[in-house]
């Protein structure tokens, strides 16, 4: 009897023990986890600093504010304060959300639909494959595939939009130095806290207009539902006290402008020829045949008639003239010692796989269905802009040359790869096995290499004391393809110092650009 | 100490025939006496060339056919006349098959460490048979650092697992009976190499939640030529609570919401001659699933019982 009692206290020791442990699941965080900040400068000067579409911060007219004292201005007041008295929870919750740097969210918002869309397109039962296409975008396969082309130049011109649009936000703040309505009102609170920044027109909806304007271009199947990001985060701005309702208007013109005139070059920027039909990237093969004695093919079953995007290298460049200046010289010959090394190494890592060299491999993935290599770094330009107070002037400065860098990046590989169309390591190799699905494009150079030493020379730039940090993590990301079993060494090594030498471009106007 | 035998088996097929998801605990309504124990090993082989992408089934050329052959050791220890103890660890080797998938790595190793008690709750005389029920609850932890992310040769969940069962069967003195099972499995969360991934939206974590899960068994067996021969037909269900479907063309992920249905057949045979030795043998074929390859198992087993 006492034996039955132990085993019935027993079993129930053990069902609770359960139900303690299925209650400590703790909820997964959906985006960064910061609160509004007092900026660490208000870099007053931001206005004279160099837009990169706009030809100058006054490009975009607007009309100057209401004086302080108008009744116009003081009824807007009031309408604020019995707007803030009434704020429903899941207003409060908006505003904490947003924050005062709202280009961290939307910057999560395109990495967001990045991930979402970065989805390649499958065979159809007859072995074909239906790529998407803008002028249908909502299928049979849905617009945009998101690769990390397509996401390096999403994210550049999101960027480069808010950059100037801000650079002209500020120009105009200056100008008319209308101060926040908490500055003229002692009654009113914001919920960002005291700021000496002027309010017309309102940072946060340059930024909420040039960000839904520029996405919904690049992922136009979301326009819906970046209408209604941009809709909370405008009403945001009255919440938490920062702007009225005329800062915002002004505010929302500017970033209308600005993503047209950034819209206006993506349009002409060559990206839509990219994609090239299958007569096009035969004879790309075939040159590069003609000139080398090898070409790179897709082996997926059913094979890819066009690898991704063969006519990137086309891409109107932000900072480098000629995308033949910053091409690397040829990889070596198939059969080569020097190619014979990099193979036996390839065979050493696959034959004697460590859980380092596995976690290295899938930490800087980056595949398909994720925000991609351009996306990973915007994640750390985000990190270091929350751990350094960085104003939203300064953070789209900093994403605008991240990506910019990051795009041209791309072009160039993307030029290396085709010009050379050297095969990946599953084509040379007989019976090589991989722990990462080869990518549908050559092999030579690594796009991850080009793309994390692009990055990290911007990065090291503007965050001196990050860039050993920096630099590590470009080394790492280069690494890790070697050690997936799709890259060869002399393709990592390439493109880190191909990454390196496209960063000079943008460093160069990054440093005359009026910011340091 | 013949039923005994038939006991392990019996709990065996349950153990084996339920396949990739399930390898541990059981859903049967045997006890051992006290002092009594058992070893079982068992050879399950797995296979699929489609596979349910969310709800729509599909073949994937490029992972072809995914094999996975799964070889189990398992200890059952009678601690008392109504309280069993199982212990058990898989391994487990997947891959796909050449030429066309092997392009990629598979995978292979030990699993997760599977322990599991039940309880006979109820075991009396109902008319011309026997009417019992039980409870059971279990736990397992993965003991080597496979990675559950690895879709679809991935070895386990990769997280830990608590479940508790309820089991009910009543068997005629002919040898026909039928026995259902109910359980709730208590999935927490694995950890990846990756520090951001989509699900449904962004999560910026190395965590991912596996889904929880309910699962049933329902059987209909008979026992034959003078007890020598078990043959039974059984029905296996898992259904995820929550989770996300595979997105187009993409990998599956330990976040998705897998559900299968299965059907499957054993027989079971006591070797007469040697003591306590045994045989036995099973089918199974999914036939409903969601975010899982459209499986065929079959398995075969040998057990071995003594005193401690």
């Amino acid at each position: 009897m006492t034996m039955k009692k132990n085993i019935i206290v027993l079993f129930i020791c053990a069902c609770w023990c359960m139900l303690l442990v299925a209650s400590c699941e703790s909820d997964l965080p959906r985006f960064a986890n910061y609160s509004a900040y007092a900026f660490s400068q208000l870099d007053e000067d931001g206005g004279t600093w160099t837009p990169v579409v706009l030809s100058s911060a006054n490009q975009i007219a607007i009309q100057a504010p209401e004086d302080v004292s108008s009744p116009a201005y003081q009824a807007e007041l009031t309408s604020l304060k019995s707007t803030i008295a009434n704020l429903n929870e899941g207003q409060k919750n908006a505003v904490e959300y947003w924050t005062n740097n709202p280009i961290i969210r939307w910057n999560e918002i395109a990495l967001e639909l990045a991930a979402k869309y970065n989805l390649i397109p499958g065979p159809n039962p007859d072995g074909t494959y239906t790529l998407p296409n803008p002028a249908t975008p909502e299928g049979p396969t849905p617009f945009p595939f998101a690769h990390p082309a397509y996401t390096s130049r999403m994210l550049a011109y999101l960027s480069v939009a808010q950059f100037d649009g801000l650079i002209s936000a500020w120009h105009y703040k200056y100008v008319f130095n209308r101060l926040a309505p908490s500055q003229n009102d002692n009654s009113i609170e914001s919920s960002y806290g005291d700021t000496m920044l002027p309010s017309y027109p309102s940072d946060g909806a340059v930024i909420a207009t040039a960000s839904r304007n520029i996405l919904s271009a690049m992922f136009p199947l979301e326009k819906a539902y970046l209408q209604e990001r941009a809709e909370e985060h405008l009403s945001s701005l009255l919440w938490s006290g920062a702007n009225v309702e005329s800062d915002i208007a002004a505010g929302e013109f500017l970033g209308v402008e600005v993503a047209k005139l950034a819209l206006a070059r993506a349009s002409q920027d060559k990206m839509s020829k990219a994609q090239c039909p299958k007569p096009v990237s035969d004879s790309i093969k075939a040159s590069a045949f003609t000139r080398f004695g090898w070409q790179w093919e897709n082996l997926e079953i059913p094979a890819r008639p066009v690898g991704l995007a063969p006519l990137f290298c086309n891409v109107r460049m932000w900072s480098v003239p000629n995308v033949a200046d910053v091409r690397p010289g040829p990889p070596p010959a198939i059969g080569s010692a020097e190619f014979q090394t990099a193979v036996k190494e390839l065979q050493d890592i696959q034959d004697n796989m460590t859980e380092e060299k596995r976690k290295i491999a899938n930490w800087w993935s980056d595949g398909l269905g994720s925000y991609t290599p351009p996306g990973h770094w915007n994640k750390f330009a985000k990190d270091f802009l929350i751990k350094y107070k960085e104003n939203p002037l300064r953070s789209a400065r900093t994403f605008a040359y991240l990506n910019m860098a990051v795009m041209d990046a791309g072009i160039s590989c993307w030029d290396a790869k085709y010009f050379y169309h050297y095969p990946r390591p599953i084509q040379t190799i007989p019976g090589f096995k991989t722990i990462l699905g080869t990518p549908n494009f050559p092999s030579y150079s690594s796009g991850h290499s080009t793309f994390s030493a692009a990055a990290a020379s911007i990065l090291s730039y503007i965050y001196p004391t990050e860039s050993t940090q920096c630099e590590a993590w470009a080394r790492e990301a280069a690494e890790s393809r070697i050690y997936a079993g799709i890259h060869y060494r002399f393709d990592a090594e390439v493109g880190i110092q191909q990454g390196k030498d496209v960063a000079q471009y943008t460093l160069a106007k990054a440093q005359n650009d009026g910011a340091d | 100490m013949k039923n005994f035998t038939r006991r392990i088996y019996y709990l065996l097929f349950v153990l084996t025939g339920v396949g990739v998801a399930q390898a541990q605990t059981p859903l049967d309504a045997i006890m051992m006496k006290q002092k009594e124990s058992c070893f079982a090993l068992t050879y399950d082989y797995g296979s699929f060339d489609e596979y349910w992408e969310g709800t729509v089934l599909r073949t994937n050329e490029t992972i072809a056919e995914v094999t996975r052959i799964t070889v189990t050791p398992m200890i059952a220890i009678g601690l008392h006349d109504k309280l069993n103890f199982y212990i058990s660890v898989p391994y487990v080797k997947s891959e796909s098959g050449e030429p066309n998938g092997g392009l990629l790595q598979g995978a292979e190793g030990f699993q997760d460490l599977n322990l599991s008690l039940k309880y006979e709750i109820l075991n009396k005389e109902l008319w011309k048979g026997k009417l019992a029920v039980l409870a059971s609850g279990g736990y397992a932890t993965p003991i080597t650092n496979y990675l559950s992310d690895y879709r679809p040769y991935s070895l386990g969940n990769g997280t830990n697992e608590w479940s508790i069962r309820g089991i009910v069967q009543y068997k005629m003195e002919m040898g026909l009976y039928a026995r259902i099972a109910g359980g709730h499995l208590f999935r927490g969360e694995t950890e990846v190499e990756r520090d951001y991934y989509y699900n449904n939206g962004s999560y910026y974590t190395t965590w991912m939640d596996v889904p929880n899960a309910w699962e049933y068994n329902a059987a209909i067996g008979m026992w034959l030529l003078d007890n020598k021969l078990k043959l039974e037909v059984n029905c296996y269900g898992l259904h995820s609570t929550s989770g996300d479907d595979i997105r187009k063309y993409n990998a599956a992920q330990p976040t998705n919401k897998v559900v299968f249905d299965q059907l499957g057949f054993s027989g079971q045979y006591f070797i007469k001659p040697v003591k306590g030795l045994g045989v036995l043998a099973y089918y199974s074929q999914m036939f409903n699933g969601r975010n899982m390859g459209k499986f065929t198992n079959f398995g075969a087993g040998l057990t071995y019982q003594f005193k401690i």
